[in-house]
């Protein structure tokens, strides 16, 4: 089964994530920030990854940055409210497959995740 | 400070109450204000950086916040809702900031939003800006809700 790992530094986000996601694939990890999402990256290997941009400690640029440099093959998707014109270019330019921006809904996530493995 | 700003938060905030609580937020008032203090005992507190710079306070009461939860993750129970109330509200007012942040940042700009922090109870103490500020207010089925918006452009905010 495909698996994934949500990164995003609100609790209530990530249910709701893993309450789309979990109806097609196994998420088997949930980081609140960059820094946790690079160590349990390396730890479960998920086949893919939504990310928000604005976190504490590490945000989702610097962590998509840094993931696609160590492991070229990661799929990731960004949700993000963040979603302005030059912020989609760049986290596209740095590796990222798609961007989602909040409010989204549900249906955008399940296809946007679909896509990476077609 | 410009009347564009407090519109972008009016549809902003409208757009993601509508989407994402299921309700309608009617605007009530714009009010101007010295400093971004707020009215309601929850507050939210998201800083901006970048071609424009400030805060924005977001303001509620309980029950407010509350309904908001229950609307985002509403098979939640009642007791895992109430500890879930700070993070569902701070994603709402990311949410508004992140539209507003659309519209103002245009092609070529690009404005940083901090991660929220919330501040609740009479002993709150926190720093607010010194600038000028539009204080929003909306009412909806689910109660009140308050907007401040502290922007400068260019200089420094103090």
């Amino acid at each position: 089964m495909i698996t994934g790992m949500i990164v995003d530094d609100a609790t209530v986000m990530r249910i709701r994530l893993r309450d789309i996601l979990e109806s097609r694939y196994k998420i088997v990890a949930e980081a609140s920030n960059g820094q946790e999402a690079l160590d349990l990256y390396e730890q479960y290997h998920p086949d893919f990854v939504t990310l928000d941009i604005t976190m504490p400690q590490m945000n989702g640029i610097e962590a998509l940055q840094m993931l696609v440099t160590l492991h070229p093959e990661a799929k990731v998707v960004i949700v993000s409210a963040v979603g302005q014109k030059k912020m989609v270019f760049e986290a596209i330019a740095k590796g990222a497959r798609d961007f989602i921006i909040k409010p989204f809904d549900p249906n955008r996530v399940l296809v946007a995740i679909d896509r990476l493995f077609e | 400070m410009k009347a564009e700003y407090a519109n972008v938060f009016v549809r902003g905030a409208t757009t993601v109450f509508t989407q994402e609580v299921g309700v309608n937020l009617s605007r009530t008032g714009l009010t101007r204000k010295n400093a971004p203090v707020p009215n309601l005992p929850i507050s939210i507190v998201i800083g901006i950086t970048g071609g424009i710079r400030g805060q924005v306070v977001y303001s509620m009461d309980q029950t407010f916040a509350y309904a908001v939860t229950k609307a985002m993750i509403p098979n939640k129970l009642p007791s895992e809702l109430k500890k879930l109330t700070n993070s569902a509200v701070s994603e709402i007012a990311n949410m508004i900031t992140g539209q507003a942040s659309i519209a103002l940042a245009g092609e070529n700009d690009l404005i940083h939003l901090t991660p929220p922090a919330v501040f609740s109870g009479s002993d709150m103490t926190v720093d607010f800006l010194s600038i000028p500020t539009i204080c929003l207010s909306f009412i909806s089925e689910i109660g009140s809700m308050e907007i401040n918006i502290a922007f400068t452009e260019g200089g420094g905010a103090r």
